[in-house]
């Protein structure tokens, strides 16, 4: 699976971070990152997290 | 089609809006979506239920957030009560100034007002916490950070706690607030950068429109939003947050050991005790949970409060437990709507807490307060007959 950012939408708030940090970083200007974009196994599990917790639902999961 | 389960109570009656818990669960108990036929609405009462549709603005619109016609009316063209693909860019311009990135410098100054301010009530050995913590805090961040100068600042108590009222249905303290409600949107319709100080964030929103960057006349919607949206609600939470702290020592203590629970003691706090206790939208069309129907153009009213204590979602739910770490509780709302101000309702409660945890080493509470109130729900008097500093 893939990971996607509806990077308007994003305003920075970071939770999906703090749920998947290997996957995924805020950088210095606040603006997120997504290191690990494709996924599978115990990273998927990460990422659906990360996806849950987002407060905006800017992540989501698609078909790699 | 079947029609939903009905219950004869109103969501509104004194007596539930004071102590809607347990309301709440017989709610939840009964169907995740009940008709409430004496207030003419379909409450959505469990978890998942809430999040999906709060997550599907096609099927759950925002043009009626609120539960009368004319508050409706009076918010139209503001973020809160548009749809996407307008609300996309409403959005744009209201969080600009809302984000985690934008608000990072004011870490600093806030943590420093907060530390004194605690400090100064902790060495009180008494206080009441509502006017001398919960109100007197949020409202000098939010002026300084908006820029409020002279009787704009002494009126944000009253026009925040208005425009909520409004919200409500035509009950009596709606019908009370309306005028105090419109003494806010006056003055935000005619507000000019002057009014505001130099430097901050509600000065920046103008220079916005002068330079086109956003439409002209947004600036005073955008400063309406802030006042109506961001003022009774963090006074709720911090309220509660010294309440939950005296009923419950122990988890007070454990935040006072680990100061990197502030964050999940936060969260816990709003899961609890939602501030926000009902919130209004309209279904786009007959929309069907769990086998029975809510009808298209049908008032939905969205109890963020009986979600964040469902059991199929969270273990022992009435319980108040810091460690629990909620980070998905419903208390601010989710998806495109989700609460633009939460970064800085995060800023503010977090400084207080860990002020408490640095500051204070015990507090009891001897007297407290609630006043129905038709959306927010927070406590008006709180008396910390005995606080100890650390
Ligand atoms: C603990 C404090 C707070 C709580 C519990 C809270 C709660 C909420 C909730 C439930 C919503 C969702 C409304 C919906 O779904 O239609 C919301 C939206 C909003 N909040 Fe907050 N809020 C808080 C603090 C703030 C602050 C401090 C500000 C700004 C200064 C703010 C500004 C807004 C705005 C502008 C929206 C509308 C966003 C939109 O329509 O896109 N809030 N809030
Ligand atoms: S949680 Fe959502 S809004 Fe926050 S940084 Fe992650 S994707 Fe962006």
């Amino acid at each position: 699976m893939r990971i996607e950012l509806d990077r308007p939408r994003c305003e920075g708030h970071g939770l999906c971070e703090e749920a998947a940090p290997t996957l995924m970083h805020l950088d210095d200007d606040g603006e997120l990152v997504i290191d690990v974009p494709e996924v599978d196994g115990a990273d998927l599990d990460a990422a659906k997290a990360a996806v849950r917790v987002c407060p905006v639902a800017a992540l989501r999961l698609a078909a790699a | 089609m079947t029609a939903p389960l009905e219950s004869d109570i109103d969501i509104w009656d004194d007596d539930i809006l004071v102590d809607p818990y347990p309301t709440y669960a017989a709610l939840r108990e009964q169907a995740a979506v009940v008709h409430l036929p004496k207030n003419d609405l379909y409450v959505l009462t469990r978890y998942d239920v809430i999040r999906d549709a709060l997550g599907d603005p096609e099927t759950f619109s925002s043009t009626s957030i609120g539960f009368n016609p004319m508050v409706n009316e009076a918010l139209q063209g503001t973020s809160l009560a548009s749809d996407p693909p307008i609300h996309t860019q409403l959005r744009a311009t209201l969080s600009q100034n809302l984000t985690p990135r934008a608000l990072r410098g004011l870490k600093v100054i806030i943590d420093q007002k907060a530390d004194k301010l605690v400090a100064e009530l902790a060495a009180s050995g008494s206080f009441e916490a509502i006017d001398s913590l919960a109100r007197a805090f949020p409202i000098e961040i939010v002026a300084d950070l908006i820029g409020f100068q002279g009787h704009v600042k002494d009126n944000m108590l009253r026009w925040g706690q208005a425009a909520m009222q409004v919200i409500g249905p035509l009950n009596q303290r709606a019908q009370e607030s309306f005028p105090i409600a419109g003494e806010l949107y006056g003055w935000c319709s005619s507000v000019t950068a002057e009014d505001l100080a130099p430097g901050s964030i509600g000065r920046g929103i103008f220079d916005a429109e002068t330079r086109g960057d956003i439409p002209q006349g947004s600036a005073g919607h955008i400063i309406h939003q802030y006042l109506g949206a961001g003022v009774d609600t963090t006074i709720a939470s911090i309220g509660n947050i010294i309440a939950l702290f005296g009923h419950h020592p122990e988890q007070f203590e454990l935040v006072r050991e680990n100061p990197d629970l502030v964050p999940a003691a936060f969260a816990e706090v709003l899961r609890y005790w939602a501030p926000v206790h009902i919130w209004g939208r309209k279904a786009t069309r007959d929309v069907e949970i769990d086998g029975a129907t809510i009808p298209a153009g049908a008032q939905v009213g969205i109890l963020f409060g009986a979600g964040n204590r469902d059991p199929r979602h969270y273990g022992n739910p009435d319980a108040f437990d810091v460690k629990r770490n909620p980070v998905d509780h419903l208390s601010f709302g989710y998806g495109p709507h989700g609460c633009a101000g939460q970064g800085l309702a995060k800023l503010e409660a977090h400084a207080i807490i860990e002020a408490l945890a640095r500051r204070v080493k015990s507090l009891t509470i001897s007297d407290e307060v609630r006043e129905p109130s038709n959306i927010t729900r927070s406590f008006e008097l709180l008396q910390v007959e005995k606080v100890v500093a650390a």
